[in-house]
């Protein structure tokens, strides 16, 4: 086994490859109870069905209204008459799913743009640059409300889906994805800046391969893992993002996420009545899955930071 | 910071025993808990210092050289700890004091200068400010006798006093390292150790700091313990010198001794990895195999697994130290109580170095 | 203080106002759609006469540049951010400048009582390393980050308003209610305030926190603490001369990139106890497309982010020599 750090040909630290890393994350304590956490709501949102019976409407409910647990309603009901437990099921797709979605784009722009910006460099890099800095600096959450309204008001309410989600939520997708790649961005692009000085690129150069070249097949692979690690705290991120957004009244009460929930709960008054099981699912659901995004994400940085691992 | 008292007058502490050596150490062992496994850092190192002399600790990294600085200061990190052994300061056994009794002797009898000036510094406090420091704090000088007395200190290491107030990312490497020196004087103690003083430092400045050790030695009588992988430092300013490895001394004696008939096969090998512009050219000795893992440490000698010319009985029974005529004390199995210490000659037939 | 370092900051600062506006500007005129389409929201009756008037009374008739930007810029920089239709056309500045104070008053307490806690919580959890305290410590404080403002505040509300009857359930003051004295009316705001406060703070303490114990278990392995130590100091010394000034470098940068987030926090916290600040203005103008008034809280609130970050900066610059030029 080559020793830590070692060099291959294209530069892989054969001891960070991707599928040794998570057998590293599950290792650890953190990285465990994290990947356990949240492989359970991963069923969740597969199977949703399965779990609770299709989702429950206004037409459809059948229970008391606004009623604390029972053995019929183990989690109590809503306002309607559904049941809770029904509901958190079901919006754990929801949540999850706009969550990777978003992740997924705000991982494309910014480790894209970071790779791109840190190994062509110049006036490119610095303009992009000056743009990550803005949006880091600017109340995102607050451009993202108006964002989402304007852009919904244009594109007008209708019931096409996309990946199983309501195109009201894809808007919040998509602006969730262009407001928060610029953390993204500058991480890769300081990896990158870094990696653009090792010797194996001055190699690929001097054989005369091209940017898009070196980029693509010599950057890529040493930044994946940052990117992975980056990724995992941009999901906690985007659930706690898109839970917000539902929150101030931009989800849609057809597909509700667990912000839609605790908005509900709240304009219904849940806290101040006492209805603690309408909200209290919900919200441990968001900070289960948020926190083990966390645990994740600490266990990785912790395996790729060898700086970390005491001193001296 | 008068220069011409006689070293005999400076206050002793009160414990102080007048007739014992400044500082005699001895078998000092040193571990760190990594885990479930113990690290012999420091494995039974003994020796002594006299007033007003400079001692030279040398050897590859990891031998413990820095462990055993630290280990007479008790500034160990949590995972370490001194499970055998005595460091008699004045008499005072160091290694048995609590971390309060200890405080009291830290810089006032002995200070360190740590290498790389880059962080050991605290680099929002200005120079002058980090000097006086220890005056105000240890000997209860006044703030403005403090700030004065600084002034003094940092002009003798050789920093203007206009420059005393400059932040230290403000000074250069050479001026950093003087002003760090300039701190360990501050509470006049009787034995300064320099940790890798002058790495990372270029060879030009590296003369200079050397040059002001030796100075300041003569001018305030210091004792100075110097600890460093580069033999040359150590033939240009001390007076002793200990070759440790692994945990272990495997020479000791004095410079012009050592320097020029060494015993043991281990400091042949580091005289001979010394180029030598004067010689005649000859490929660089280097000295195959790297340090044991002191996890583990080997049976019998430590050096044997790249010793030359290892015998059966190094690699079963740890040699024991033993002294000849001439000062120098040894632990190898080539040169048993009673022999006469004539070095042994090792296979290669190029010379060691000689100054 | 170096006067480049000033400038530098400043000039940057400038910059990113000027870009604010400019991206205000085109979300609402420069965006497809019809511009006085989305200003008349979903008024009923909307005719063609309605449309060309507006266009006219808000000058869209004109090219966007420069006479439409330049018009924008400056009737904002005259303090003019237009009228609001949900105030029945009241001046969009009015309607922010009444729910300003209240923001402040919850937000800015909230830092103060976090950043003080925070930082003391993290400066001994990071001295005491590993101790039951710091695994706690860091545990509740991993916990908390993972949870959003409104969530907490919905939990204490339920618990000590709802449950325990100890503070009211909504409101910045009781409705209607007069009172005998000043000190009275500042009971009542206690009482109202207390809740909110304390999620906010809550919300907070966790980040400084783990930042700051972090910062100082960093600082407390440096040569210089170590140097420290064997000057023979005390461990109160050396933490509070060499340590902490060193640690709290990076949780000031902190504090001022953190603002932008916790825009999103403050928003919410104020919707859960229905507390009469910026949060809830903007809420209730998201759900009547009252764009003005949305347009003149995110004008505010990024101005007022990029201003704290320049007080950051000229903090830090305080704090640490290294970076005056």
């Amino acid at each position: 086994m080559a020793p830590p750090g070692a060099r291959t040909r294209a530069g892989i630290d054969p001891r960070t490859g991707d599928p040794r890393l998570f057998r590293q994350v599950l290792g650890r304590p953190d990285g465990l109870a994290g990947i356990a956490i949240l492989t359970v709501f991963t069923g969740f949102a597969l199977a949703p069905d399965l779990l609770a019976g299709p989702l429950q409407t206004a037409v459809t409910a059948s229970g008391p209204r606004l009623a604390p647990p029972s053995l019929a309603f183990p989690l109590g009901t809503d306002e309607l008459g559904r049941s809770i437990a029904n509901l958190t099921i079901h919006a754990t797709r929801i949540s999850m799913v706009i969550g990777l979605l978003a992740t997924l784009i705000t991982v494309f722009i910014g480790a894209g743009l970071g790779i791109v910006s840190g190994f062509v460099g110049g006036r490119l890099d610095a303009l992009t640059m000056r743009i990550a800095d803005f949006f880091l600096v600017i109340p995102t959450f607050v451009l993202a409300i108006i964002l989402v309204s304007i852009i919904r008001d244009v594109l007008g309410t209708g019931s096409r889906e996309i990946f199983g989600i309501r195109l009201s939520l894809i808007v919040i997708v998509i602006v969730i994805g262009i407001t928060s790649w610029s953390a993204t961005a500058r991480i890769i692009r300081a990896q990158t800046l870094s990696l653009r000085e090792r010797a194996f690129v001055d190699r690929a150069r001097v054989i005369g391969a091209s940017g898009p070249h070196i980029m693509r097949r010599h950057i890529l692979p040493n930044v994946t893992n940052l990117i992975v690690a980056n990724a995992v705290l941009t999901f906690a991120g985007a659930v706690l993002t898109e839970t917000t957004l539902s929150f101030v009244g931009l989800g849609d009460p057809f597909q509700p996420s667990w912000g839609q929930l605790l908005e509900a709960a709240r304009s219904v008054g849940a806290p101040g009545l006492g209805a603690w099981w309408y909200f209290l699912p919900a919200g441990i659901c968001i900070v289960l899955v948020v926190f083990a995004f966390t645990l994740v994400g600490s266990a990785l940085d912790d395996i790729l930071n060898p700086k970390r691992r005491g001193r001296r | 910071m008068s220069g011409s008292e006689p070293v005999a007058t400076r206050a002793l502490p009160r414990l102080a025993e007048r007739s014992a050596p400044l500082l005699e150490v001895e078998g000092l062992r040193t571990h760190f808990q990594l885990g479930h496994e113990t690290v012999h850092a420091v494995d039974g190192v003994s020796f002594r210092l006299e007033r007003g002399e400079a001692l030279g600790i040398a050897g590859e990294s990891g031998c413990g050289k820095t462990t055993t600085a630290l280990s007479l200061i008790g500034l160990l990190p949590p995972n370490a700890r001194i499970v055998e052994g005595s460091i008699k300061l004045y008499g005072i056994d160091l290694a048995t004091r609590s971390e309060t009794a200890l405080r009291r002797y830290r810089w006032r009898e002995i200070a360190i200068v740590f290498q790389g000036a880059m962080n050991a510094l605290n680099p929002v406090r200005r120079i002058l400010d980090q000097v006086a420091e220890p005056m105000v704090q240890r000997l209860g000088t006044g703030e403005r006798e403090a700030h004065e007395k600084a002034g003094d200190l940092l002009e003798l290491v050789g920093i203007p006093r206009a420059r005393a107030r400059a932040y230290p990312h403000q000074l250069s490497g050479g001026m950093r390292q003087r002003a760090m020196i300039a701190m360990a004087l501050a509470c006049d103690p009787a034995i300064v150790i320099g940790d890798e003083p002058t790495t990372a430092l270029d060879v030009m400045i590296q003369a200079q700091i050397l040059e002001l050790l030796q100075r300041l030695q003569k001018q305030l009588g210091l004792s100075l313990i110097l600890i460093t992988h580069d033999l040359s430092v150590i033939a240009e300013t001390c007076d002793r010198v200990m070759i440790m490895y692994a945990g272990l001394v495997a020479e000791e004696g004095a410079v012009a001794e050592v320097f020029t008939r060494p015993r043991h096969p281990y400091t042949q090998r580091l005289l001979a990895a010394i180029p030598n512009i004067h010689a005649e050219r000859r490929t660089l000795e280097t000295i195959p195999g790297s340090p044991p893992d002191l996890r583990y440490p080997p049976p019998g000698c430590r050096f044997a697994p790249r010793c030359p010319v290892a015998m059966d009985i190094c690699r079963i029974e740890v040699p024991s130290e033993v002294r000849f005529a001439d000062g120098v004390r040894v632990a190898c199995h080539h040169y048993p109580a009673g022999s006469d210490g004539t070095p042994v000659t090792l296979p290669t037939d190029a010379p060691y170095g000689t100054r | 203080m170096g006067a480049r370092y000033l400038a530098g900051r400043l000039a940057t600062a400038g910059v990113t106002i000027l870009l604010i506006v400019l991206l205000n500007f085109i979300l609402f005129r420069a965006l497809p759609g019809s511009p006085e389409r989305l200003l008349l929201g979903r008024i009923p009756g909307v005719t063609q006469q309605v449309l060309e008037s507006t266009k006219a009374r808000w000058g869209l008739d004109k090219p966007l540049f420069p006479d439409q930007f330049v018009a924008y810029i400056t009737s904002t920089a005259q303090g003019d951010l237009g009228f609001s239709y949900g105030a029945r056309g009241r001046p969009v500045t009015d309607v922010i400048g009444q729910r300003l104070g209240p923001t402040l008053l919850l937000f800015g307490l909230g830092e103060i009582v976090a950043v003080i806690v925070g930082l003391a919580l993290g400066a001994y959890s990071g001295w005491k390393r590993g101790g039951v305290f710091d695994y706690l410590g860091n545990g509740l404080s991993l916990i908390l980050y993972s949870t959003p403002y409104f969530l907490l505040g919905m939990g204490l509300l339920l618990l000590f308003a709802t449950g325990l009857g100890w503070f009211p359930t909504f409101g910045m003051v009781t409705a209607g209610a007069t009172y005998a004295g000043p000190l009275e009316y500042l009971a009542d705001l206690g009482s109202h305030l207390a809740l909110p406060l304390a999620t906010v703070s809550l919300g907070l303490v966790g980040q400084y926190a783990i930042v700051m114990r972090s910062s100082v278990v960093e600082t407390l392995s440096e040569d210089y603490v170590t140097t420290a130590r064997a000057m023979g100091l005390r461990d109160g010394r050396v933490l509070r001369s060499h340590a902490l000034p060193n640690a709290l470098l990076p949780t000031v940068t902190l504090v001022a990139i953190n603002l932008g987030y916790v825009v999103a926090g403050a928003i919410t916290v104020e919707v859960v106890f229905n507390w009469p600040g910026l949060g809830t203005l903007t809420v209730n103008a998201l759900s009547s497309r009252d764009y003005p008034v949305l347009q003149g809280v995110f004008l505010l609130l990024s101005v007022g982010v990029v201003f704290a970050n320049l007080v950051a900066d000229l903090v830090y610059g305080l704090l640490d020599p290294r970076v005056r030029a």
